[in-house]
């Protein structure tokens, strides 16, 4: 019916849609699952619409030692996670948008935004944004290569780092997620999950304490429609790596046409997914404490040794 | 029939006194010891009859070849038998002699002299049994569980008096001992697997040593390798081979003196006993160059080891424990130069080590108990005048383990000499020669500055329970020197023709 | 059930099984916790019978079955259970700084798998039995793993009751690599390492609570009196 060309333009808006609109909506899912769990009842799933609506009615502060890093910042991390979120295939086999690099470019966006977080929160002068800069690094000097090994198996296992052919490959084969290289990538990739949308027991997203905010901690300073752009890229952020996990390991249901049927069936096995994602990581949540921060290097190095062990295990097992 | 009779005699000694709790009657010390002694009787003229009947009719074996008894095996068994039997004599007089000084009180957990006592008497059979069980089994893996089985078994011993050092020996014991076993359990698991390549295999027989060693010839070579390897770290664990030998010296300073004497001659013949059936088995397949080599070097190494660590000693318990790790290096180091000469002077050497350490160990035991210190600076000298018989013992003893002449040992350690030279292992010779020496010069320093001397305690009195088995086995060292029985000798003789024939 | 009689997806199922054993392996290593350290051990002994029963089902060989059971019953249930009731008598938790810290451990335990993997290298003969062969290659080159991760645990740790895990890391390694090498050993053999087993945690477990008693501590390094 329509033409090729026409059809990825519409695909590309329809995702960058479904990235804004549901990635909020994960957030508050996350959030009142967690509290059902905890028997209280929560804030409601649509409660992060509604703070967004607010910050970006509100007025901003906007520190006076601050340099044009801080303001560019939230523009920065919001494109960066949005692009990065294009590449991804969420209802069709094949990502919208094509970096050179596929999967690699999509860490080094991820990558890009983080950096200019950190720099925002050294940028305010305060000691909370100096303290939440320097943990975040650390966390991330051993999640990144965490995360890269794991890509980078599944990404063997495919031939090519772009993210279509790795779904593609693992729709074909069949068994290939009970490969052990797939199931070591895949808890590798879950821990850095956890450890990059700054969730229990690496950091509390609920918590204003000095001596347990990592990702808090940066954007403390923030106020207003800065604010609302880096909780929203927060959240597309965490949209986007848990399509990743989804769709490079489980990604029956996805279809590679372009017709309609298609992308609704997709998206249906898209959320269905999503929400069993969402329910496992607020029981991970839930059973476990936050880890002291110096434990947190533990953790990240299990998470290294198995996406390790797993980026081997393709040429042995 | 006499192969199930060896084996269940110590193991219903063993029930006999774990249950003898139940009336005061039977718990009486008497009885006990009673019991024991009597046991290992029997056990030593039933291993007399096992030789004997070897000797006329080659191996015999029992419940389908589960029990197997060739004239290895048999010497083994005589061996240890009658080191139990003499031993638990003398852990009569012993243990009575620490009952009365109250030295089984103990510091830790007391569990009063009693219930020691029981825990003696039952662990010392279930430990000779384990020990018998060793050289009976026929299957490699049943070895296995009965040499795991002498190290839970003497683990208890160790840590008798419950004194803080004891409890620290046993640790190290327990630890080095499993992480050795379970080597050795690899290396069992890869001849097995060299045995039958294809999965599917047919059972029992498979690991049953006096087939493989039939088939040795095709039998997987790479595993083989593998496995030996294994085997000699965790069997030479067992026999204190250097770099495993840490828990030697230890484990046989805080065990009661009889225990010390089984494990240190007893558990060491076994130890070698394993070594030397897998190598039989390795060398048929490989060859005597890869085996050999490995051992000579574990061998040289140990009797190496041994040499600083006897010079610089202040504990003459300790002493003895690196003497035997010196002498199980010797052996090994024998094993290893292969050929018909050098397996005779092993089991020769067995055969006097045998005789020499426990010697040793019994008088060294007598002379802790009477000066109640196993250091030299507080022994001072004089141990001679105090106790005549005991230090005449020690004396003959040391002279004969350090290899002088006219002693047995020294006609076996010629003879290993000889062997080296006579198959051009030069430079194993000129070592073995070295390390030989020193410890010479260690222990005959230190044991005579022990013995002779002059010393303020009064002379001791003569104690029927311990020191009638220290006499008998100082005439027994001094005669073997010059005569050995010649059916002994053909005992000897047919062992070694089972290791190079 | 077409699939259940597919000898491929039993390969599949005893690779992704070992891999799981290894991975419960490396998170003992990383773990503080002795309470959930013996339970990691009793999950990785519970996949081992269930890895033994695979390889029966698929092989036919049905005399791995009672190894498979009695494994389950000693190493999964039992041990576990008078090693737990002895921590609950210790009161001792947690583990303390181990000698070379938790992160470098973990990452010497992978590299440690890697030296597993060249080791098994020599029996991976894909010509003989194609099926059994790389079933034992993958199984093999675990248990070899798990036999040298337990050593090194062995080394690293100071707590004597991890000690006592570690050793029986090394035993559930050996079992493995039976089980993948010669579909494992003749039964009486099996009989015995598994009563040497059980008897060892007994001994053990005397041991370490009378060293608690002593030491005031489990701590190994400070047996230090025997020297020389």
């Amino acid at each position: 019916m329509i033409s090729t060309a026409t059809a990825v333009f519409l695909t590309a808006v329809v995702q960058l849609l479904l990235l804004l609109t549901v990635a909020p909506l994960v957030g508050g899912l996350i959030k009142t699952l967690k509290a059902r769990l905890q028997v209280r009842r929560g804030p409601g799933i649509l409660q992060p619409y509604r703070d967004l609506h607010k910050l970006f009615r509100k007025g901003m502060v906007l520190p006076e030692t601050a340099s044009w890093i801080f303001s560019a910042t939230p523009y920065v991390v919001f494109s960066a996670t949005a692009i990065a979120g294009l590449m991804i295939p969420m209802i069709s086999a094949k990502a919208p948008l094509g970096l050179f690099g596929g999967v690699l470019a999509v860490v080094y966006l991820l990558g890009l935004g983080r950096f200019f977080l950190a720099l925002a929160g050294l940028d305010t002068g305060s000691s909370f944004g100096g303290l939440g800069s320097s943990r975040e690094m650390t966390i991330a000097a051993l999640a990144e290569p965490a995360m890269m090994l794991a890509v980078f198996t599944v990404a063997i296992g495919a031939n090519s780092t772009s993210l279509s052919e790795i779904a593609r490959v693992a729709t074909s084969t069949t068994w290939h997620f009970l490969a052990p290289a797939q199931m070591l990538a895949f808890a590798a990739l879950f821990i850095v999950l956890i450890a990059e949308t700054g969730r229990i027991p690496v950091d509390n997203p609920a918590t204003h304490l000095e001596l347990t905010m990592i990702h808090e901690a940066m954007i403390l300073e923030y106020s207003g429609p800065y604010l609302g752009l880096i909780e929203w890229g927060a959240s597309i952020k965490q949209l986007l790596l848990m399509t990743l996990l989804i769709n490079a390991f489980l990604p029956f249901g996805l279809r590679a046409a372009w017709s309609l049927g298609g992308l609704l069936v997709s998206l249906a096995y898209l959320l269905l997914k999503l929400l069993v994602l969402a329910v496992s990581i607020v029981l991970v949540e839930t059973a476990n404490a936050k880890m002291r921060f110096f434990r947190v290097p533990d953790l990240l190095a299990m998470a290294f040794t198995l996406a390790a062990l797993g980026l081997v295990s393709t040429f042995l097992f | 029939m006499i192969l199930a009779l060896l084996l269940a005699v110590p193991l219903s000694a063993c029930a006999a006194c774990a249950v003898s709790a139940v009336s005061a009657v039977s718990r009486r010390r008497s009885v006990l010891e009673a019991v024991n002694v009597t046991a290992f009787a029997i056990t030593f003229l039933l291993a007399l009859a096992v030789a004997s009947q070897v000797l006329r009719s080659g191996a015999i074996s029992l419940w389908n070849g589960f029990l197997y008894a060739d004239a290895l095996s048999a010497l083994v068994i005589l061996l240890n038998a009658a080191v139990a039997l003499v031993c638990s004599v003398y852990a009569v007089g012993y243990l009575r002699e620490d009952q009365r000084l109250g030295a089984l009180d103990g510091e830790v957990g007391s569990h009063g002299a009693e219930a020691k006592l029981r825990m003696y008497y039952s662990l010392t059979p279930l430990l000779v049994f384990s020990m018998l069980l060793v050289t009976l089994a026929n299957n490699l893996g049943v070895m296995w569980a009965a040499i795991e089985l002498t190290t839970l078994a003497s683990v208890f011993l160790v840590t008798f008096y419950g004194k803080v050092t004891s409890l620290e020996a046993a640790w190290k014991y327990a630890m080095i001992g499993g992480v050795g076993l379970s080597m050795a359990l690899f290396g069992t698991l890869l001849t097995y697997y060299a045995g039958h390549k294809f999965p599917g295999s047919e059972g029992v027989a498979g690991l049953n040593w006096s087939i493989l060693v039939g088939q040795a010839a095709q039998l997987d070579k790479p595993s083989m390798r593998m496995a030996f390897i294994l085997v000699l770290l965790g069997y030479g664990t067992k026999a204190g081979l250097a770099p495993m030998h840490t828990w030697k010296p230890d484990a046989y300073s805080e065990a009661p003196v009889p225990s010390a004497a089984i494990l240190s001659v007893a558990v060491l013949n076994c130890a070698i006993y394993g070594l030397v059936r897998f190598y039989v088995l390795t060398s048929r397949c490989l060859g005597a160059q890869y085996p050999g080599s490995l051992l000579l070097l574990l061998g040289l190494f140990s009797m190496g080891i041994a040499v600083p660590f006897v010079l610089v000693q202040k504990n003459f318990r300790r002493m003895l424990a690196y003497s035997t790790i010196d002498q199980a290096g010797m052996m090994v180091t024998a094993l290893g130069i292969g050929g018909k000469l050098a397996a005779f002077a092993l089991m020769l050497h067995m055969t006097f080590h045998t005789v020499a350490k426990s010697l040793l160990f019994l008088s060294a035991g007598n002379i802790y108990q009477c000066f109640k210190t196993d250091l030299f600076l507080k022994l001072k000298g004089g141990v001679l005048k105090v106790l005549p018989i005991t230090g005449a013992a020690f004396c003959l003893g040391t002279m004969a383990i350090v290899g002088l002449p006219p002693f047995s040992l020294f006609q076996s350690e010629f003879l290993m000499i000889r062997a080296a030279f006579g198959t051009a292992h030069f430079l194993v010779g000129a070592l073995f020669i070295l390390f030989g020496l020193g410890v010479f010069t260690g222990v005959t320093l230190h044991v005579s500055g022990m013995l002779l001397g002059t010393s303020e305690e009064p002379r001791a009195a003569w104690h029927p329970w311990r020191d009638t088995p220290i006499a008998i086995l100082a005439v027994i060292l001094i005669v073997i020197g010059f005569w050995l029985p010649a059916d002994l000798l053909e005992l000897i003789r047919r062992a070694a023709e089972v290791v190079s024939p | 059930m077409h699939t259940l009689q597919d000898p491929e997806f039993g390969n599949k199922m005893v690779t992704l099984m070992a891999a799981l054993v290894l991975v419960l392996q490396i998170a003992m290593v990383a773990q503080r916790w002795i309470v959930t350290n013996i339970r990691l051990f009793a999950a990785q002994s519970f996949l081992l019978a269930a890895i033994a029963n695979t390889i029966a089902y698929y092989n036919h060989a049905p005399h791995i079955y009672v190894a498979a059971v009695l494994t389950l019953l000693a190493k999964g249930i039992l041990v576990p259970i008078v090693l737990e009731r002895l921590v609950a008598r210790i009161e001792i938790r947690q583990e303390i700084e181990p000698i070379v810290n938790i992160p470098l451990s973990i990452v010497i335990s992978g590299g440690l798998t890697l030296v597993g993997y060249v080791l098994a290298e020599p029996f991976y003969r894909p010509e003989e039995a194609p099926g059994a062969a790389t079933l034992g290659h993958n199984a093999l080159a675990v248990a070899i793993s798990l036999f040298l991760i337990g050593f090194f645990m062995m080394i690293n740790r100071r707590k004597a009751l991890t000690q006592v895990l570690a050793l029986l890391c090394l035993e559930n390694g050996l079992f493995l690599a039976a089980i993948s090498l010669t579909y494992g050993m003749p039964l009486i053999v099996e009989l015995g390492v598994l009563f040497d087993v059980l008897v060892a945690v007994m001994v053990l477990g005397i041991l370490v609570y009378r060293i608690r008693e002593t030491f005031e501590s489990m701590d190994v390094s400070r047996m230090r009196r025997l020297r020389g």
